[in-house]
């Protein structure tokens, strides 16, 4: 390990977004905490401590606490970014936490991201569209590994909704599908198992709510916690669509 | 793809499609031509640097070839092409622009701080495209506003004899101009169209060739380059053409002359 | 949250991979589908699952000659013949077609590439040449205590792949998912459960769901560990807590837990097997070997349970890596190189960076067993149905199908997950199609009632009790320094003693936050009580087995005794009752006959019948256990679907 607990702790100042729309006695506002630093803190572990010592009505997700399971995607001064696998060593002694912006509120750093997912995935029919049905005494379709590999890439998206919250068009525009929603059409758009082709994808991604609703604030890939090629998915999607242009309808 | 099923839809959908299409490569391929255009005018104007007679000699090269009139035209043609196709992703409220700034100050701040104990590989590192997208549309705004000034003037000035001796560019009503206080005005529109011109080259070229092309880190730096290169040339110009400087490459005519 | 009162046909509490198979077997039958969840689906603890998924397909070369029966033979000596066997073949003949469907559903599992590859096998590098007949078939890689290559991935993040993958198909199926509710009792009438009391963690209200068939999927009991685990924090172990309250549910095995060798220290998350499976060694403090030593055959990949002892005897013995958060050990995978860590065990890499700011490819990962799996959890027979109630069954980690016995293979889990869905899904799905909706309104509002009567009295207690947060912390420092690796009788005996306490601290436990909605200490303080009887099942459940088999090693009975514990334990709480009262079934019909498992000690106490003989009491034994008759004796192959009306 590296040997970075050398400096003293510091005393971190927390501050905090709070709403609890189910009290209707609350207003939003912002509390204020503080903690003392230990050595490889994260988020994870500074929230925690609030809430079982401070304010045991403090709301926040987490559940995997190991940046695989997407829950606590939360706004860190400013940057969306996992709870989890955020440092207070990368952090100043202020820190200021809101719920990540686009997704409805449910509680003071908690929001709704899986109503969020669920409905991109039913608009842009995000499963395999299948070219037979399921035998199970036959052996497995025959993928190269190249792409396999490519499609993994694409399916490491965690649907934590820091890239939408990030995204100033999806902060406005309830129906943007994001980065998040064009990596997931375009993982399906390179897998040899769906049947779809261009023309089938061609209305979901060339439309505003598709890749032309971008503005090109580039945000979504730098704050990606998996570093998903995103502005490459944008640009990829956006070359794909000219080749669909003059198609018959 | 819910509209699959619904066959009006489809179409609606489909011409919809293809009209976005339209709409992004107009408003991009403007821009790009623009920006172009941009590079090269500020290296035409330029030819101050050699002095009047450089000056006078390529306005009157390219208004007796006839490539001044129609450009001055196709220029302001596409300027307002421009401005009203890629205005169109500006939105439109003032609490979603104010919405949209707050997000991208955000992001550009977060990681700015000074933190003794950041790991190299820390996440938080300053987010600075988003706001160069709020400069882009603040810069465009002033473009519009001064740029339609200047292409006016230009506008008269190439077609008419109001201003100067005969129709055309001239180097003695430019400078008299600018040093008459229009310095001012030209040099944030310098300022602007630069800046505008090499962040939204950025914008397209990552738009379109990220995958294929090198990391936008580099396009980045390249894009700093390019801007830093034309906005000093620019200045210099800029400079000449109020009087507050003399023109410094004057000798190669002038030896070209004796 | 409008109505106090809904319906559905089937009803799966949990949205882990188990629970959504389930729940689309059902709805693909035309029964009408509903998912409870903690969390959106697709943050189930499923997503954790790294480095891969158990099926005998034999595609590439270190794999050949593989078979369900191979695999079957491996996973009843992983469990140190604790399994079911019938339920183990059931598991290993289904698991190649689980793998194949996720296939179908767009997993993209790393292929085999035809022609030379390189690979580390017991600390040297050998190239393989693969045959090109197979280029494009799902490849594996080694695992822990399997005599073939049998795991199939993707990278590492398999599990990830899965989960998604099998949530499209739920999308797709329009199965309703309520996610951020949390079952707190089920409703039963003593013979038949009829659906559940919800807490809607959005609003705090309660609710009921009334359903013909209740899947329990809610996954393992890990965090009773407190933070010594690798689970997420919303592994409560919720479904078997409200199977023990019913007082007619029995839970099996519940002293099975698992410890994973590698979870990295101190933090607790999971590094997956596959490091080792691809060629990663474990080092002590004088960055040696001692796996080669301890086990000369397997190495490194001997089973979980035996890893794990042997690296906390190396730790015991003076040899672990002092460090300000307690001892640990080196996992070394840099021989790997940067390219395989930075592609197939990625997610190892980006922890790694994330969680310890170390690089794999250039330093040693610190590494210490954490608990990780819970063998145990609601009984059920093959069929996934509960005992003693009807329309009431579990799948996944929440079930004691048991296939795993008292110690579970390395990706042995993520195939039950798929495998149990499947197969549990079809019973459930035509027993709903076979029954009504027994929509008995006054057991629901009774039982809602007094769901939220819990709720009101904690929120109304004053006083100055500890906090619940204190409970759990002391729960998870009894679990870890008392029912770990190593137990023993004084140890036992001790822990029950403080489980107890806390059970009765725990009853005047006084909430901090007493405001409306969904209340996170009120949500922890509904559930701690259930956390608390389970973790006082797993330590009077250990305390009782005086023998060591699998996970479970008794340092005062270090042997395994086939005479007398080649059993299961059942436990039940009686309502009102201190403790739970335990009881025994045979762990099933034997087919592998008990013997050496092939790494770990030879040493063990011989059964005394003969196989025959025990066979032939495994059904009278088991149909003493007030066991819901299925429609036929125990031993017989899974039924071949159509039963009667029932």
């Amino acid at each position: 390990m590296s040997d970075k607990e050398t400096t003293a702790p510091r005393r971190l100042r927390f501050e905090i977004f709070r709403f609890n729309p189910e009290d209707p006695e609350s207003e939003p506002h912002i509390d204020f905490f503080e903690i003392n630093e230990r050595p490889y803190m994260t988020l994870y572990m500074a929230l925690n401590e609030i809430r079982e010592t401070q304010d045991s009505g403090l709301q926040f997700d987490f559940a995997c606490r190991s940046a695989i399971c997407g829950s606590c995607g939360m706004l860190v001064n400013g940057r969306p970014a996992l709870g989890c696998r955020t440092l207070t060593g990368d952090l100043p002694e202020t820190i200021r936490l809101h719920p990540l912006p686009a997704f409805k509120l449910i509680g003071d750093l908690s929001v709704d991201t899986g109503t969020w997912f669920r409905e991109m995935a039913e608009r842009t029919e995000a499963w395999i569209h299948e070219q037979q049905p399921f035998d199970k005494d036959a052996q497995e379709e025959r993928m190269s590994d190249d792409i396999a590999q490519a499609i993994y890439e694409g399916d490491r998206c965690i649907e934590c909704g820091c890239c939408v919250a990030s995204c100033g068009v999806a902060n406005l525009k309830p129906d943007f599908l994001a980065a998040a929603g064009l990596n997931r059409v375009a993982r399906f758009m390179m897998d040899p198992r769906d049947k779809r082709d261009d023309a089938d994808w061609f209305e979901v991604v060339a439309s505003e709510q598709g890749v032309f609703g971008c503005v090109g604030m580039m945000a979504c890939a730098d704050v990606c916690p998996k570093e998903l090629p995103l502005l490459e998915v944008y640009a990829y999607l956006r070359r794909r669509t000219l080749g669909t242009k003059f198609l018959a309808d | 793809m819910k509209t699959l099923t619904n066959t009006t839809n489809v179409d609606g959908a489909r011409a919809n499609g293809r009209r976005q299409i339209v709409y992004e490569l107009i408003s991009g391929g403007t821009g790009l031509v623009l920006a172009l255009f941009m590079w090269g005018h500020v290296i035409l104007v330029g030819s101050i640097l050699t002095g009047e007679r450089g000056f006078n000699w390529m306005a009157t090269m390219l208004e007796d070839y006839y490539i001044a009139q129609p450009t001055v035209a196709a220029i302001f043609t596409l300027f307002v092409i421009h401005a009203v196709f890629a205005a169109r992703k500006i939105p439109a409220q003032l609490a979603e622009r104010r919405r949209m700034i707050a997000l991208a100050k955000g992001l550009d701040r977060a990681g700015r701080e000074k933190v003794p104990s950041r790991r190299d590989n820390s996440p938080f590192v300053p987010h600075l495209e988003s706001m160069l997208w709020i400069w882009q549309v603040r810069t465009g705004m002033v473009i519009l506003v001064l740029g339609s000034f200047h292409l006016i003037l230009l506008g008269v000035d190439v077609f008419t004899p109001l201003f100067g001796e005969h129709a055309g560019i001239e180097s003695t009503t430019s400078m008299a101009r600018v040093a008459a206080g229009l310095w001012l005005p030209y040099a944030i529109l310098l300022l602007c169209v630069e800046f505008h011109a090499s962040v939204g080259l950025y914008r397209l070229v990552v738009k379109w060739g990220s995958g294929f092309l090198p990391h936008r880190r580099y396009l980045h730096r390249i894009e700093q380059f390019i801007f830093w290169v034309v906005l000093g040339l620019g200045t210099i110009t800029l400079l000449v053409l109020a009087g507050w400087m003399s023109p410094p490459l004057e000798f190669l005519l002038t030896d070209v002359a004796s | 949250m409008t109505s106090q009162l809904i319906t559905t046909d089937v009803l799966v509490i949990g949205g882990g991979l188990a629970g959504e198979r389930c729940a689309i077997e059902a709805a693909a039958a035309g029964q009408d589908a509903m998912i409870l969840s903690l969390v959106p689906p697709r943050r189930s603890h499923s997503c954790a699952a790294q480095g891969g998924m158990q099926a005998a397909l034999g595609n590439c070369v270190k794999a050949e000659g593989d078979s369900p029966d191979v695999h079957f033979q491996d996973t009843v000596r992983g469990s140190d013949w604790g399994a079911d066997q019938e339920v183990a073949r059931i598991f290993a003949e289904e698991a190649p077609i689980a793998v194949r469907e996720l296939a179908h559903y767009g997993v993209p599992w790393t292929r085999v590439r035809g022609g030379k590859n390189k690979y580390f096998i017991k600390g040297e590098s050998v190239e393989i040449d693969e045959a090109l007949e197979n280029d494009g078939l799902i490849t594996h890689r080694d695992f822990g205590g399997t005599a073939k290559w049998r795991a199939c991935y993707a990278a590492a993040g398999t599990g990830h792949a899965a989960l998604y993958a099998v949530d499209s198909q739920v999308v797709r199926l329009g199965i309703t998912v309520r996610d951020r509710v949390e079952a707190v009792s089920l409703v039963h009438d003593g013979r038949r459960c009829i659906g559940v009391v919800a807490r809607c963690l959005r609003t705090g209200k309660h609710f009921c769901v009334l359903a013909k068939a209740t899947v329990i999927a809610t996954g393992g009991y890990g965090r009773i560990y407190g933070r010594y685990t690798t689970n997420a924090t919303i592994n409560y172990g919720t479904g078997a807590a409200l199977a023990l309250d019913t007082g007619i549910v029995p839970l099996g095995n519940m002293e099975a837990v698992q410890f994973h060798p590698t979870a990295l220290s101190p933090s607790g998350i999971l590094i997956t097997e596959g490091c080792r499976g691809d060629g990663g060694y474990l080092l002590d403090r004088n960055l040696h070997r001692f796996m080669v030593n301890a086990e000369p055959e397997k190495q490194e990949l001997a089973s979980r349970d035996v890893v794990s002892r042997h690296m906390e005897q190396c730790i015991k013995d003076g040899n672990g890596v002092d460090s300000p958060n307690g001892s640990h050990l080196w996992l070394d995978i840099r021989h790997l190189g940067e390219k395989h860590l930075t592609t197939k065990l990625l997610e190892v890499f980006d922890i790694c960076r994330d969680f310890a700011g170390i690089n794999p490819a250039h330093d040693l990962i610190p590494v210490r067993p954490t608990q990780h799996y819970s063998m145990g959890g609601v009984r059920v027979n093959k069929d996934g149905e509960a005992y003693g109630l009807a329309g009431l069954y579990a799948v996944g980690e929440a079930a004691c199908w048991d296939m795993h016995g008292f110690n579970r293979l390395g990706g042995n889990s993520l195939a039950e997950t798929l495998v149990a869905g499947r197969v549990v899904g079809a019973r459930v799905a035509e027993y709903a199609s076979l029954t009504t909706l027994h929509a008995n309104t006054e057991v629901a509002f009774a039982a809602l009632a007094a769901a939220e009567a819990r709720a009101t009295t904690l929120l109304q207690r004053e006083g100055t009790g500890r906090s619940v947060y204190e409970i759990r912390d002391a729960l998870g420092e009894v679990m870890i320094g008392k029912v770990g690796i190593f137990r023993n009788g004084d140890d036992l005996k001790s822990a029950v003693e403080d489980i107890r306490a806390l059970i009765d601290e725990c009853s005047n436990v006084v909430l901090r936050h007493k405001g409306p909605g969904a209340n996170p200490e009120l949500a922890f303080a509904l559930r701690l009580p259930g956390m608390l009887r389970l973790a006082l099942t797993v330590a009077m459940g250990a305390l009782a087995r005086t023998e060591s088999r699998g996970a479970h090693f008794r340092t005062d009975f270090p042997l395994r005794n086939d005479r007398e514990w080649l059993s299961r334990t059942l436990a039940r709480w009686q309502p009102d009752a201190g403790a739970p009262t335990l009881s025994y079934e045979p762990v099933g019909l034997l087919d592998l006959p008990p013997g050496h498992r092939g790494y770990g000690s030879d040493e063990r106490i011989e059964m005394q019948a003969t196989i025959g003989e025990y066979n032939d009491a495994v059904s009278a034994g088991q149909v003493g256990e007030g066991r819901l008759a299925t429609f036929e004796p125990f031993g017989s192959r899974l039924r071949q679907s159509q039963g009667e009306a029932r």
